[in-house]
């Protein structure tokens, strides 16, 4: 293939071969018309050949009009037009007239129908960062709308199913229990006994330094009891039951669920959210006072190896204990239990359309869910020292 | 569409045959069509029918490589699919296209992108000259204006419209459309039937088209293949309105005049 400038600035020509045939692509101008004369086969093998070749030979200076002749072309297939199609769309965006000639019949019906409803080609702009940013924006404020929006029709529900009680789904909202609640007791078993020995194991040589090894005990008890207990807790439900309430009300919403409730005159939150929420801001706190017995128990996994009897440890971690450390525990616990439904739940409602949607819920209601929680655990913490508990 | 959608029968005596089933026979556990002998000619547009639960799908599904039939040979371009290797039926699966009922188009990618896949996977053509096939496929479905959509904004005639520019993006001799005119409108049906007959006129392509709509078989079919699941064979092939008014089985003319059976 080669593209020839003849030296006269009016006419270029450019040459595609393959093994069965030629196909020359001949570009000239006159009286500013530009003309792009095809000649050989102009199909799937060759077209895209023959498009570097043109593009190659386009002059760079504007034409009023632009001819695509094929009269010479003996073969045009549904790729071959694709090059009427480009020619097309770069006259539109320069505001030029475009026209193909030499062509009737069935190839003429080709090229008008592969020309139908194509746009010009899009000029670049160089506001492109700041509407990228402006997009964001505003698909932040819209994020942000739909959450205060959701947060009140949640209360105006929550608020309307405490007056009568007979409109909660009990029977969901036990199920829903078990489901958050027990089922996940093996894994907060696991991560509880393990954050517990972890954070003894990583502070029993500094503290050794200082002679205060027994005061690890106290270190994994105010650790675990105010902060990790309700975190590995709300993390795990974020993992579990954030998802699964996204990709749950999500599917509901796909194949139309969500609409037959409507149309039965039945409030999806009230239907689906309330029994969720309610579920897990009711069991997270028992999981979270699990997940911290176990964390202390597993510091002792550290320190009894090191000669400390069990009642030298339980005395210690219980003089390091508060009343009101164990209840921010609880607090922290049942607002990110809140959080975590809420925002599974509000993931699956604003589901989209299409097979990707419920994948795109279900991240959307872990990743935000795990972010609101450390954010509302920093706001808590601070909030709580404030107070002087 | 621009035009009405008509038949005009090729000239079988001249063609070259483009897919040729002999004794084939298809089924899961056990057969549901047996001695299947089937040749379809290049450039025809021609239906296979027949009853619910006549094999028709599973026969496309043996037609498009993704299973092998129980006995018989199934030859596109000159490869047996039954006992093709994989890399011969990979180099088969070029020379055809497929629609499949619900359109399948990938989610979560344009129509631009949907069309774009099988070339950026097949193809060394740039990105450019890419996007420009994919535009002009899109344009032949009449789907230019709508290339940077994605498939859950458009309706479902033209998710299928949208599925036909897909199958044709490497321009293959062969297009299977899986029950085309399944839960469209008649007009959009109709809409669909002409584009059939412009690519098939202005491109030559071989149309395959599993479907029991009567309407779209009379007004474009240049054959039918019926089979029946009770009976387990082929019971009819020939031209639509001649089987509708003369085949010499009841069932087919009873079937092809909408009568309905005592059953019912």
């Amino acid at each position: 293939m080669s593209a020839r400038n003849d030296g006269n600035a009016s006419s270029f020509a450019g040459e595609v071969r393959n093994m069965a045939h030629a196909t020359a692509v001949r570009v000239d101008t006159s009286n500013g018309m530009l003309r792009v004369s095809v000649q050989g086969a102009l199909t799937a093998e060759t077209v895209g050949a023959a498009r570097a070749s043109l593009v190659k030979a386009l002059p760079t200076g504007g034409s009023s009009a632009v001819e695509l002749n094929l009269a010479q072309c003996h073969e045009l297939d549904a790729s071959g037009v694709s090059i009427a199609v480009f020619l097309f769309r770069l006259t539109k965006s320069a505001g030029t007239t475009f026209s193909v000639t030499g062509i009737d019949g069935d190839r003429k019906l080709l090229v008008d129908l592969a020309l139908r409803g194509q746009e010009p080609v899009p000029a670049g702009s160089p506001l492109g960062l700041v509407r990228e940013v402006g997009r964001a924006s505003l698909f932040i404020a819209h994020d942000l709308y739909d959450l205060v929006r959701f947060i009140g029709e949640l209360s105006i529900v929550a608020a309307h199913v405490a007056t009568q009680p007979r409109l909660l789904r009990v029977r969901d909202t036990i199920g829903g229990m078990a489901r958050h609640g027990t089922d996940a007791v093996p894994v907060v078993s696991l991560l509880g006994l393990l954050i517990g020995t972890i954070i003894a194991f990583q502070t029993f040589d500094p503290m050794a330094k200082y002679g205060a090894k027994l005061q690890v005990a106290d270190v994994v008890a105010i650790s675990v009891v105010r902060e990790l207990g309700p975190l590995i807790t709300a993390i795990i439900l974020a993992g579990r039951s954030g998802s699964a309430f996204a990709a749950e009300i999500g599917t509901m919403k796909v194949t139309q669920e969500l609409d037959a409730l409507r149309t039965f005159g039945i409030d999806p939150v009230r239907f689906l959210v309330i029994p969720r929420i309610l579920a897990v801001v009711l069991v997270t706190p028992l999981l979270s006072v699990y997940a911290t017995i176990l964390g202390v128990a597993g510091g002792y996994l550290i320190l009894g190896p090191e000669g400390f009897t069990l009642a030298q440890y339980i005395d210690e971690v219980r003089q390091a204990l508060t009343i009101g450390g164990f209840l921010q525990g609880l607090a922290k616990a049942a607002v990110f239990a809140l959080l975590v439904g809420a925002i599974g739940c509000l993931a699956g409602l604003r589901t989209g359309q299409g097979p990707g949607a419920v994948g795109l819920s279900t991240t959307r209601a872990v990743v935000t869910g795990i972010v609101s929680i450390v954010v509302a655990d920093a706001i808590l913490g601070s909030f709580f020292y404030a107070l002087g508990i | 569409m621009v035009q009405t959608a008509t038949a005009t029968t090729p000239n079988a005596g001249q063609q070259a045959v483009s897919i040729a089933l002999r004794g084939v026979s298809i089924g899961y556990d056990k057969p549901i069509v047996e001695g299947i002998d089937l040749e379809i000619r290049s450039g025809e547009i021609m239906f296979v029918g027949g009853g619910s639960g006549c094999g028709k799908t599973t026969l496309l599904s043996c037609m498009t490589a993704l299973r092998k039939p129980l006995a018989g040979s199934i030859e596109i371009a000159g490869v047996d699919l039954a006992k093709a290797s994989e890399e011969d039926i990979q180099r088969v699966r070029r020379k055809f296209g497929v629609m499949y009922q619900l359109g399948a188009l990938f989610g979560g990618k344009s129509l631009l992108e949907n069309v774009r896949l099988p070339l950026e996977e097949f193809t060394d053509l740039d990105d450019r000259a890419m996007d420009d096939i994919a535009r002009a496929k899109l344009g032949l479905v009449g789907l230019g204006a709508h290339a940077h959509k994605d498939p859950s904004e458009i309706s479902g005639g033209m998710q299928k419209r949208a599925a036909i520019a897909r199958a044709l993006a490497l321009d293959p001799p062969i297009i299977f459309l899986d029950e085309p005119s399944a839960g469209l409108d008649p007009v959009t049906s109709a809409d669909l039937d002409a584009l059939i007959v412009a690519l098939n006129r202005m491109l030559g392509t071989t149309f395959v088209i599993i479907s029991h709509e009567l309407a779209s078989i009379f007004a474009i079919g240049h054959r039918f293949a019926m089979l029946d699941g009770a009976r387990k064979k082929l019971v009819a092939l020939g031209a639509p309105a001649e089987l509708r008014d003369h085949s010499p089985d009841q069932w087919v003319r009873d079937f092809l005049n909408r009568v309905p059976t005592a059953e019912t």
